[in-house]
């Protein structure tokens, strides 16, 4: 690795720490070694003058210091200094879900807190958005709600597993009212009028789906 | 940013070589909320690096949140590790202008960058710039390009190998000594101080085949 020429690598660096101290000390002479590869001394010279540092934009500065100061106030207080809104809050809903016969954003706007602005129903009604637009309520969630869950992308998961097979449980219950169903049944329970052992077998029959 | 960090009591039990940054590192220790000045004074620095290395500006930004935000989580552990930084490879001699903080908040850069880097060979995005055929706004070699002749420099620099190239950007940019980038890169003194002399002969080479 040495091969080529520590000798002239320990010129080079010192030319090197003599332009920088020059340039510190704001004068244009620096000192050299007379031995030291003149293109080395203008590719370095080339260098210095083009590399410049950059600086992030002034948003940015200010949006990472918010957060290094909010995780400074957790790892103060002895909290995980992991950002909460890494994580997602689920509402569980006290009313009833059957309300899913609305969609999008009137579907939300059932089950979400009344403090959402349409806004940020309209950002949920996209899909993905909803947590953030949570998020930004939180204070309002925590009041309303006496048991809030917070869950991560796990909980999410399950809760969707949930309300979708609720909602199959829902569609199941209404495809069972077709006509064809509804005057079996109409029929089953004429039978069955006679004697409460037949009523009972029809209902049995009914929750079997037997028909005949 | 006005609290007393050391009492005469700790002053006798520190050792001689203090790092410049102690007396913050302290602080931010004591009170994770001090963390800001460190942050302050290190984000161009650690900017660039990024922005150099990730040539993508949103890019640099993500590793350079990742890298304070572990620098900050990580600041407790950073008291032990820091005497493995002072001296070593320098045969013990710390300059006044040293910083073992900076060191190891750059070899965290080193990794974030590299983990970045990684991960987009594995998932290659290109910048929707790129897919309409004009030149990315924020692209290091098109930026400074635009600017003046010197972008020829910069793309003499970026075809370099990468150790060079990174060598070249710490020295330069960031404006470390040979020490401080050995630490960073986990080179040795002497083997950063080839890959600079080799680094500037080709950049050498590369502007002169240019002018002709």
């Amino acid at each position: 690795m040495l091969g080529g020429g520590p000798r002239d690598a320990r010129r080079t660096e010192r030319y090197l720490d003599g332009l920088m101290e020059a340039e510190e000390r704001g004068v244009a002479d620096v000192p050299m070694d007379v031995d030291i590869d003149s293109a080395v001394v203008l590719a370095a010279r080339q260098l210095r003058a083009d590399l410049i540092r950059v600086h992030p934009s002034f948003r940015f500065e200010e949006g990472l210091a918010a957060r290094l100061a909010r995780t400074a106030g957790r790892m103060s207080a002895g909290l995980s200094a992991i950002e909460p809104a890494e994580q997602l809050v689920v509402r569980t809903a006290p009313a009833p879900i059957a309300p899913f016969r609305a969609s999008g954003v009137a579907a939300w706007a059932e089950l979400a807190p009344a403090e959402l602005a349409p806004a940020e129903l309209a950002a949920a009604d996209d899909g993905i958005a909803t947590p953030a637009a949570g998020l930004r309520k939180l204070p309002a969630f925590a009041t309303r709600t006496p048991r809030p869950l917070i869950v991560g992308g796990v909980g999410v998961a399950s809760a969707a597993i949930s309300i979708g097979a609720v909602y199959v449980a829902w569609r199941w219950s209404r495809a069972a009212h077709t006509p064809m169903v509804r005057a079996v049944r109409a029929a089953r329970s004429g039978r069955g009028d006679a004697s409460g052992h037949g009523r009972r077998a029809g209902v049995l029959h009914g929750i079997l789906g037997v028909t005949s | 940013m006005s609290r007393t960090v050391f009492g005469t009591s700790e002053e006798t039990a520190r050792p001689a070589r203090l790092d410049r940054d102690r007396g913050l590192v302290e602080a931010a220790r004591r009170d994770p909320a001090c963390f800001d000045a460190l942050y302050r004074k290190y984000l161009a620095q650690v900017y660039s690096y990024a922005f150099y290395e990730l040539r993508d500006h949103h890019a640099a930004e993500d590793a350079t949140e990742r890298v304070f935000m572990q620098a900050m989580t990580g600041l407790p552990r950073f008291e032990e590790r820091a005497d493995s930084f002072v001296g070593a490879g320098s045969g013990g001699d710390v300059s006044a202008d040293a910083s073992t903080f900076r060191v190891w908040l750059f070899r965290i850069a080193r990794n974030v960058v590299a983990n970045e880097r990684r991960r987009d060979r594995r998932r290659p995005v290109a910048p929707l710039e790129d897919a309409q055929g004009l030149a990315a706004a924020d692209d290091v070699v098109e930026a400074v390009a635009a600017r003046e002749a010197g972008g020829a420099a910069w793309q003499a620099v970026a075809r370099l190998p990468e150790d060079r190239r990174r060598a070249v950007v710490l020295r330069f940019v960031d404006e470390m000594s040979t020490a401080e980038i050995a630490e960073v890169l986990g080179r040795s003194e002497g083997a950063v101080r080839v890959l600079l002399h080799r680094a500037l002969r080709s950049v050498a080479a590369d502007l002169r085949g240019r002018l002709s």
